[in-house]
């Protein structure tokens, strides 16, 4: 026996009551919508906290200084200390910050001003797109050289090659001599991670960055280690804590990306959880509203299934008519849901602003549920259809 | 008498072959014996009806010959397969390339067209669709409905859903056309035509099985059985 009449006599069937398979199909269709939408929500939220972790490092850590604490902030000092002592360092670099707007002709932008030291490109793995980066000689000799983070680039120099250019940084004059390559996403909005926009900043040697008045001439904001491997930054943050505190006393919190991914990976698996058993009850309750249209169903063609009997349908035959038929329903269900569950997380994320994304594998699952629940739910008044005793069936009026 | 059948020189002729048939029902706790003792056996090409009274046993005797219900006791053999053994699934096949049947209230699938009605033996038959609508559009034809082909039952008169009936009993082309009350639904006129038709499709040298309360009818068919209480009356049994 083939599906394809099957499909096209379920169909037909359906279409006999278009109201009642649509009103039987709508628990579905809001399952569905609500899954779809959801998961939108827990997958871009997912993938925003990656984004992040993955602008940082994973097998990275940031030295903070506390903001607003009064007492020492961190050093130099710490930063030499952190170097020497921290297990499986591969890089680490100071740096000091400062909010300043840059000048270049007449255009100017408000960027990060930020002093450090030649090692920050592999603390920090940034690329350069062009020229080169910050050199010990730069910084040994205060130089006032400059690299410019992609945006900055194109907003200040956005005809001509800035390196070689000169710009104006909070009152002092730079040569640029490099430009970094641009970097998706990242932009914190909040949240523990709060990440560097490294496409509006502007690197310069550490101690070149004059921020006036700087209380202590070795002060630095930051520093940013990067291990060698990903698995000991748990144990290369205790010691940074130790290290920070032994040598300069500092109020400092520690960063470890990874150990946020972590926790925003527990708090993603209460959310999928919650989603899940969401999408559980609806689809039950979808599930039960089809199983009560199908049992109607079959109770009503009851002499049909006599009829068919008669003509040499087995009961296989009757059963597959029927679990076609409920199959055909809530996949119809499942679309439906899906195209809403699309239009919902569109809006969701117009309205709320929530990052949404999907994956295919959702709108895979989420169709592979709608068929499952379909011959789920089917499956008991098929099986009723298929036992019926042929005479009696046909008996039936 | 054993002749040899039109079909590959098989000796078969005895179509339907009951010996010693009963059929008990279990109604709550008590059994009610609907068929006791039935032996009858029905040659090819032979036109059969069955007469009796209400509780004579004739939709009993009807759904047995049918393949529709298995016999309790007894043996019955339909164009020589042993039938009153076989499992569910294997009744289904014989019921569907060896019988047709032709109900009182013609039992049109009401949401197909009269083509896909009678399309519908021949799919469950494992046919293509163009080769089912090809043998359908035949067997319509056959009926003088091929104009209806496309029309929905309930557009159809009583006569035409009748017709459209007894086209999709023969579409398979089957060894049995079994007939419950035939006209019973239909005034005298349209009644005549289907009974005319079933006539012609016995001249054609089908075996045709029919229960009907209706003498004039019943004397049309070559041989009348009549049953009571569950028993042919042999007394009865007229041939002509």
């Amino acid at each position: 026996m083939s599906p394809r009449p099957l499909v096209r006599l379920a169909g037909r069937s359906l279409l006999v009551h278009k109201l009642r398979s649509a009103l039987s199909i709508l628990g579905v269709v809001f399952g569905v919508a609500a899954v779809v939408a959801m998961s939108s929500v827990g997958e871009g939220a997912r993938r925003e906290a990656i984004e992040q972790v993955g602008a940082l490092g994973i097998d990275s850590i940031t030295v903070r200084a506390r903001p607003g604490s009064a007492g020492p902030g961190l050093s130099l000092r710490d930063a030499e200390a952190l170097a020497a002592v921290v297990p499986h360092l591969l890089s680490v670099a100071a740096l000091r910050e400062a909010a300043l707007v840059a000048r270049a002709s007449e255009r100017q932008m408000d960027v990060a001003a930020v002093g450090t030291v030649p090692s920050y490109e592999r603390a920090a793995r940034v690329r350069r797109a062009r020229g080169r980066f910050l050199t010990d000689l730069d910084v040994k000799e205060r130089k006032r050289v400059a690299i410019l983070g992609a945006s900055v680039a194109r907003a200040l120099f956005p005809l001509s090659e800035p390196c070689g250019e000169r710009l104006l940084l909070g009152g002092d004059w730079y040569e640029v001599v490099g430009v970094l390559e641009g970097r998706a996403g990242g932009r914190g909005r909040g949240g523990p991670i709060r990440t560097r926009d490294i496409n509006r900043a502007v690197l310069v040697p550490l101690p070149t960055l004059d921020r006036g008045g700087d209380s202590q001439p070795d002060g630095v904001d930051e520093v940013v280690l990067r291990l060698g491997e990903s698995e000991s930054v748990v144990e290369a943050a205790e010691v940074a804590k130790r290290v920070v505190g032994r040598t300069s006393g500092a109020a400092v919190d520690v960063i470890v990306p990874r150990e946020i991914l972590r926790q925003k990976e527990r708090t993603q698996r209460i959310f999928n959880v919650v989603t899940g058993a969401i999408a559980a009850i609806s689809l039950l309750v979808g599930g039960i509203g089809i199983m009560n249209i199908m049992l109607a169903t079959v109770a009503e063609r009851t002499r049909e299934v006599g009829v068919r009997r008669a003509l040499g349908a087995t009961r296989r035959d009757i059963a597959a008519q029927f679990l076609v038929e409920s199959s055909l329903l809530t996949a119809t269900g499942g679309i439906l849901g899906m195209v809403a569950g699309l239009g919902g997380s569109t809006l969701i994320q117009g309205l709320a602003g929530w990052p949404t994304a999907l994956s295919p594998w959702m709108l895979l699952l989420a169709l592979v549920t709608a068929l499952g629940v379909g011959i789920g739910f089917g499956f008991y008044p098929a099986w009723q259809a298929a036992h019926l005793e042929p005479m009696e069936a046909l008996r039936h009026d | 008498m054993v002749v040899a059948g039109a079909a590959g020189g098989k000796t078969l002729t005895v179509v339907v072959d009951l010996r010693g048939v009963g059929k008990t029902y279990v109604r709550g706790s008590r059994e009610v014996t609907a068929l006791e003792g039935l032996t009858l056996a029905v040659d090819e090409g032979e036109a059969v009806a069955i007469m009796g009274p209400s509780g004579s046993g004739k939709s009993t005797l009807l759904s047995l010959l049918g393949c529709l219900d298995r016999p309790t006791r007894g043996e019955y053999r339909l164009d020589g397969i042993l039938v009153s053994t076989l499992d569910d699934d294997a009744l289904s096949r014989i019921r569907n390339l060896r019988i047709g049947f032709v109900f009182q209230a013609f039992h049109l699938i009401p949401q197909l067209t009269v083509a896909e009605n009678v399309e519908t033996p021949l799919f469950y038959a494992g046919v293509s669709e163009a080769e089912g609508r090809r043998r359908a559009l035949l067997a319509l034809d056959r009926v003088g409905l091929s104009h209806r082909a496309s029309h929905r039952p309930a557009e159809l008169s009583g006569g035409e859903a009748q017709r459209a009936a007894v086209a999709r009993a023969l579409v398979t082309e089957p060894r049995l056309l079994l007939a419950d009350e035939p006209t019973g639904n239909l005034d005298s006129v349209t009644g005549e035509e289907v009974a005319s038709l079933l006539e012609s499709v016995h001249r054609e040298g089908r075996t045709v099985v029919l229960v009907t309360h209706n003498e004039a009818l019943a004397r049309r068919a070559g041989r009348v059985v009549r049953l009571r209480d569950g028993r042919i009356d042999d007394a009865r049994e007229s041939r002509t």
